[in-house]
């Protein structure tokens, strides 16, 4: 009894070790990135390092603002991934509904054809897609970015596998009670979905966020860049601009930050469900 | 209120090449304000047979008329039906009130406020009503029962469906659920069809009971007439617990002669007439122990169980296992060796091949209880 007591501490106390470690070797780099962009360029590959942050945050946000319109990128950047965000919960969820509750033709074929998707490299679609947009004429514009990956497989996937766990015995009863099919969608499915659908944002508006190859290739114009377009700007051929990027980058990972910690008591939650049996 | 006419009801589940038919050909009346009690084993079509009459399931063939109005093909929100399911079906993210007015909030154009008196009307009458404000995770099981119940009774359907709503209830609960359940039907004086495996509460709830079986319609009739008069050896050896004894025996002219030296003399030798073997079937209550010499039963007791109230006794006569349920007091050992016998006015006859009844209970089933009423008091 004593004994394993004894290696219970031991072993929580090797746990929590190991746990600081990970938790370092995470929090350092964004340290680094917090105290680099309060500092010139000039200090930057000092020795020893500089371990504390200095004052020069403003000065180098407007070198930033200077070489790229970094505010309106965030604007961009905000637009795009909050309403696509949107709409592809509006989309996985409905697909997920269908594919969780209905029978119908072709469902198992379609849904796996769906999933096949997943392994198509995004290279593999740039061209054809790059085609289409300037075809419809949509270059340049928000909706080019948006659009085409609004249903997205993994969402439908991830939707339809925690929309199997609400029970039929609920959709059924509310047919009872007098609801339509679109009805049993939204004041049914969607709100016991909550923690899932928490999950499931937090992974669209992070995708969409840091996605930098396909916005590049269909937005051209200066005052469409996202932001990490934007970035890329700074990175010349001769020359980066560390603080400039430092400073940028501190500003970028503000809204997931928000996001997670609003969300987060869902998103844990949504991680969790249908592990067990409630 | 509504008069539920089944015609020929069918509905088979699977694919071409193998379907199964969950319920053949099923005719039934439910009559206006009756409380119908659909029973039977696992696997039987009762809930099916519901789930057809809810509008969830599509039916193969066949017609279901409420009031003489055709809705087999009405969606399950157009029959004005309500259901009860058997694990409740509360909607998991509103409180009790919303639960309560969510059919009122979608099938009529109610305020919000006359939803709300509507709602706690029902709550005080299911005795809820320090609950509204409540989610379904916090309530027990009969008050998720009760809840249940409020959701379904808040429309006044014409028809009200019940998927064995008591099998989630602990025993004791259950059956204080089934008498507010009958309580409820009859103030509401609403048409209610109830499924359930368990005969014991098919007996005590329904007005009749239909017994079904492999998806075939058994018998309807109320609880004296299923006992009584059983229309085959199914209904015979379902209804009534313990079940009733069956043994296969040999006509000899007017003596029944079976495994383990059974041999029973009828008085009225045309029971048989015709026959050469016939299934014989005894109720355990309507054993009794006889002293040696008598008796047509010989057999040795295996198990008693003490009831307190009475004595369950297991005994095997030759091959076939026998129960028997005898007063309190009677108490032989195990391993003893005993006889029973039985009145012919209790005895029940089937066909040995189409198991039919060839004769049911005879005796009296009323006695007469008007010495019994003191309208005085």
């Amino acid at each position: 009894m004593r004994r394993e007591t004894r290696n219970d501490a031991l072993w929580k106390f090797g746990s929590y070790i190991f746990l600081l470690t990970i938790t370092a070797l995470v929090l350092i780099p964004i340290y680094w990135m917090l105290v680099a962009a309060t500092i010139p360029q000039s200090e930057f590959f000092s020795w020893p390092p500089r371990l504390l942050p200095g004052l020069h945050y403003l000065q180098n946000f407007q070198a930033l603002q200077e070489s790229v319109d970094f505010i309106r990128s965030i604007g961009n950047s905000l637009i795009i991934a909050v309403s696509y965000t949107a709409l592809s919960l509006v989309l996985c969820s409905m697909a997920g509904f269908a594919f969780a509750k209905y029978e119908f033709r072709f469902k198992e074929p379609l849904f796996y054809a769906i999933l096949a998707t997943l392994v198509l490299p995004i290279q593999l679609l740039i061209i054809p897609l790059f085609l289409l947009i300037t075809q419809i004429g949509w270059t340049n514009s928000y909706l080019a970015v948006i659009l085409p990956w609004a249903a997205n497989p993994l969402g439908i996937f991830l939707m339809r596998q925690n929309m199997k766990a609400i029970p039929d015995a609920l959709l059924e009863s509310a047919r009872m009670d007098g609801a339509t099919e679109f009805q049993l969608y939204y004041k049914i499915a969607l709100p016991t979905m909550i923690p899932s659908l928490s999950a499931l944002a937090i992974i669209l508006f992070l995708n969409q966020w840091q996605a930098f190859l396909y916005p590049l290739i269909v937005l051209q114009e200066e005052k469409m860049f996202t932001i990490p377009i934007a970035l890329a700007q700074l990175v010349g051929q001769q020359r980066v601009n560390f603080d400039q990027v430092m400073v940028a980058t501190s500003l970028a990972i503000i809204p997931i930050f928000l996001m997670f910690i609003f969300l987060q008591q869902y998103f844990i939650k949504g991680i969790l469900s249908g592990s067990v049996k409630q | 209120m509504a008069t539920i006419d089944i015609t020929k009801l069918r509905k088979e589940f699977g694919d071409e090449g193998e379907q199964i038919v969950a319920v053949e050909d099923l005719d039934l009346t439910i009559e206006d304000g009756e409380f119908m009690v659909f029973v039977g084993p696992s696997g039987c079509g009762k809930t099916t047979t519901l789930r057809c009459v809810a509008g969830l399931e599509d039916v193969s063939s066949g017609s279901i008329e409420f009031d003489g109005v055709d809705v087999t093909d009405q969606r399950a929100r157009e029959r004005n039906v309500a259901m009860v399911f058997q694990n409740y079906a509360l909607y998991p993210h509103m409180t009790v009130r919303k639960n309560i007015g969510f059919p009122l909030r979608l099938s009529t154009k109610q305020s919000s406020d006359e939803i709300d008196e509507r709602v706690e009307e029902i709550a005080t009458l299911l005795g809820i009503e320090s609950l509204l404000d409540d989610k379904p995770k916090e309530l027990s099981g009969g008050q998720q029962q009760r809840v249940a119940l409020g959701r379904a009774i808040i429309r006044d359907p014409e028809v009200f469906l019940m998927d064995e709503p008591l099998s989630n209830l602990d025993a004791k609960l259950r059956s204080v659920m089934r008498t507010e359940l009958q309580e409820l039907q009859q103030e509401l004086d609403v048409t209610t069809a109830y499924v359930t495996h368990d005969q014991v509460e098919a007996m005590a709830m329904g007005d009749r009971i239909a017994i079904l079986n492999e998806g075939r319609l058994q018998q309807v009739g109320d609880a004296n007439e299923v006992y009584r008069s059983p229309t085959n050896e199914f209904v015979a050896g379902f209804i009534g617990s313990p079940s009733i004894n069956l043994v296969t025996a040999e006509v000899d002219g007017d003596t029944l002669v079976g495994p383990g030296n059974f041999e029973y003399v009828l008085d009225d030798v045309s029971w048989v007439d015709g026959r050469s073997r016939v299934r014989v079937g005894v109720r355990p209550e309507d054993m009794h122990l006889v002293e040696d010499g008598a008796g047509s039963m010989p057999s040795e007791v295996t198990v008693v169980e003490h009831m307190g109230n009475e004595n369950f006794l297991y005994a095997r006569m030759g091959e076939v296992d026998l129960t028997a349920r005898v007063p309190s007091k009677m108490r032989p050992p195990e391993g003893s060796r005993v006889r029973f016998d039985f009145d012919e006015e209790d005895l029940y006859l089937f066909d040995v091949d189409t198991q039919e009844s060839v004769k049911t209970k005879t005796g009296e089933t009323d006695v007469g209880y008007e010495q019994y009423v003191h309208n005085s008091v």
